[in-house]
């Protein structure tokens, strides 16, 4: 289906740091380019608009869900929205929010003092979990081309390509030394989704594994290379799990 | 009795509702509800490996996220006694500065811009070719551009590590960027004279709240070891009894709460403690009371670009042979608290680590969180003569953004949505 400009575009956004949204208002020089093709119709960060009940054709969810009020306004958008799609770790996998340990309600008194206790709140889920999404955009935060990118591509009537290579291999594409041999630092590279130009390696700074899973990783020789590295099982199963990962 | 409700607040970053309360068609009450949903930041470092903490604190908010990673490291460089090498720190400072710029950039020409011009958004502003609007985003971009070199991220940096940072970014980086300065530096003087002549700011009384910023040497500083309101100035690790934070649970400690606050952080309160001690600054006019916060913010981005030359300058100077990191032998347990200057305010840090390195407990006080007492009690004091009802919503949501809040960020919301009612209530003895 090929969308006509302008289009009716919503951000919604749920449990998160509001980095993904940020990302798009971080594409400075195409924002007047974009003010040409959609129109906002749900963005309370940018906009006072607040179109409650418009159709919307592209829908963008950020964050997890952690509570049932926000449960219901993920229903009632997707009910709203021709194509959803989910953008980042929260909303992917939970996302860092998902690292609170043992019980919720003992946290929330811990953080919150008393009050914490009477607040309705679950651990973090992916949206995914509770509505279909038609597209997904992964990183924390993603990288502001793929943001641009699968608008455009919308527009033109189809889904942007996605990477299916390790982050390892755009490494190797940009003649990085290896900071897993060179450094024994525990990069997650080798298990992590492309398509961010090995962004942090090509820097000096291990891959934290933000944007998620490869298909057919291969977790066990990377624990292993972890182990050799000198790195403790707890040190390994914190890295990994940081974006939803476990051992 | 009537009960307006702006819901959801829009141009602020994160879930926030304001509740304005009428008895016989006059404000009496005012709620600022921060509903972001918990993330329990302070509760999930706990058990981790210090040198993990950055890494996740600085997803509390995008917008701050130089601020907080910056500030976490300081804090648990500060408890085990590790010094940054120099040009790391200088690193470090660009990047927050970049941090300040690019979030100074994006309220005023992104969020406040549309206020002033009478539309709902930037995008109706730039389809307008608004000039304004647009020299706004493309000085925005040089702030995200600064993050970008000096950080390696817009977001979310990767560059600031336990220890000092992991790269410096090659030359005809820096030198691109000192080129783009000059730019601004010609350019922002024009641009700053066209932003304050823009009127449209709505009546506004006197400014509510003690100023409260880190013990000031010039505008801002990463450097905060101390913090200062009024004529006070005291040790950094003393912010929990001066803010009250702590003593919530305790109800002998919250008469003493209000002594010194409620307190106001931001722009203005950095701008007004600096033209106390006679520091190189200008201060809004009164007038624009609160509004004036985007004066002073607009002000500081011209403070901020001569700060930026310094920092490029001596980038360029800087030795690239010396490391750029220090080395932990073996981790030290201990306390560290610090405080900085985020854009909309000060910022805190505090965390206890065992001597195996694991976190015991962290703190975190965030300017939205400090701000959260004085916004309720200065929409209340403003509007208290207003009795038109599209005017109250109008200008109460005017008057929450002018203090640039970052709900996201307020990780203590709920303490925080009762000291706006104590804000209120001490607004109420001294009427």
């Amino acid at each position: 289906m090929k969308l006509k400009p302008p289009i009716n575009l919503a951000w919604i956004r749920f449990t998160s740091c509001s980095g993904c949204q940020l990302m798009l208002l971080n594409c400075e020089p195409s924002l007047a380019e974009l003010a040409r093709i959609v129109a906002i119709r749900d963005f309370p960060l940018a906009s006072s608009t607040l179109g409650k009940n418009t159709e919307i054709d592209i829908g963008l969810v950020e964050g997890s869900i952690t509570t049932p009020s926000e449960l219901e306004r993920l229903l009632a958008f997707r009910r709203k929205v021709h194509l959803l799609v989910a953008v980042g770790a929260c909303a992917l996998t939970a996302g860092v929010n998902s690292l609170v340990r043992g019980e919720r309600r003992q946290a929330m008194t811990k953080v919150y003092a008393e009050q914490g206790d009477d607040w309705n709140t679950f651990p973090p889920q992916p949206v995914a979990h509770f509505v279909k999404v038609d597209g997904q955009i992964p990183g924390c935060p993603p990288e502001p081309g793929e943001l641009l990118n699968s608008i455009g591509t919308l527009l033109n009537g189809g889904w942007a390509g996605h990477q299916v290579m390790p982050v390892c291999m755009e490494c190797r594409i940009n003649e990085n030394p290896c900071l897993l041999e060179r450094d024994r630092a525990p990069c997650l590279g080798p298990i992590t989704l492309a398509g961010c130009n090995a962004r942090c390696p090509n820097l000096g700074v291990p891959c934290e594994g933000c944007r998620g899973v490869v298909a057919e990783a291969n977790r066990d020789e990377l624990c292993r290379l972890f182990k050799t590295a000198g790195l403790t099982d707890q040190d390994i199963s914190h890295r990994l799990e940081r974006f939803g990962e476990t051992t | 009795m009537t009960r307006l409700v702006v819901d959801p607040l829009t141009r602020v970053e994160g879930h926030g509702r304001v509740e304005l309360l009428l008895k016989e068609g006059r404000l009496y009450d005012v709620k600022v509800r921060l509903l972001e949903s918990p993330r329990l930041f302070e509760s999930l470092v706990v058990g981790r490996r210090y040198d993990e903490v950055p890494d996740l604190v600085c997803r509390i908010c995008a917008i701050c996220s130089a601020a907080h990673k910056l500030t976490s490291l300081q804090a648990l460089e500060k408890l085990m006694d590790i010094r940054i090498p120099t040009t790391a720190a200088v690193l470090r400072e660009l990047l927050l500065l970049g941090g300040h710029l690019q979030s100074h950039a994006l309220h005023l020409f992104c969020l406040i811009l549309p206020d002033l011009c009478g539309t709902p958004d930037l995008l109706v502003l730039l389809q307008r070719k608004e000039p304004l609007a647009e020299a706004g985003i493309r000085l925005k971009a040089f702030g995200n551009h600064i993050q970008e070199i000096a950080g390696g991220r817009v977001v979310h940096p990767v560059n600031p590590v336990f220890g000092g940072v992991a790269y410096i970014p090659d030359k005809q980086l820096i030198d691109g960027l000192s080129e783009e300065l000059r730019h601004w530096q010609i350019y922002w003087p024009d641009l700053y004279q066209q932003f304050l002549q823009l009127g449209n700011y709505p009546e506004a009384g006197p400014v509510l709240g003690n100023p409260l910023a880190t013990g000031l040497q010039e505008a801002f500083s990463l450097n905060g070891e101390s913090l200062s309101y009024g004529e006070e100035q005291i040790d950094c690790s003393g912010y929990a009894q001066l803010l009250g934070e702590r003593s919530r649970a305790d109800s002998h400690a919250k008469d003493s709460n209000g002594q010194a606050g409620p307190f106001l952080t931001g722009a203005l309160a950095r701008a007004s403690l600096a033209a106390g001690r006679k520091l190189r600054f200008d201060k809004p006019a009164e007038r624009f009371g609160i509004h004036g916060n985007n004066l002073a913010q607009a002000s500081e981005i011209g403070w901020t670009l001569r700060r930026i030359g310094q920092l490029l300058e001596t980038l360029r100077q800087a030795d690239r042979s010396e490391p750029l990191r220090t080395t932990l032998k073996q981790a030290n347990g201990g306390v560290g608290t610090v405080a900085t200057e985020a854009p909309r305010g000060l910022l805190i840090h505090h965390y206890v680590v065992d001597e195996w390195g694991k976190v015991v407990a962290a703190d975190i006080v965030t300017p939205t969180a400090i701000n959260q007492r004085v916004m309720a009690a200065q929409i209340l004091a403003d509007l208290a003569n207003e009795k038109d009802h599209e005017r109250l919503c109008k200008v109460a949501e005017r008057i929450v953004r002018a203090y640039d809040p970052c709900i996201s960020c307020a990780v203590h919301l709920v303490q925080v949505e009762n000291s706006s009612e104590k804000g209120l209530s001490c607004q109420k003895r001294s009427k």
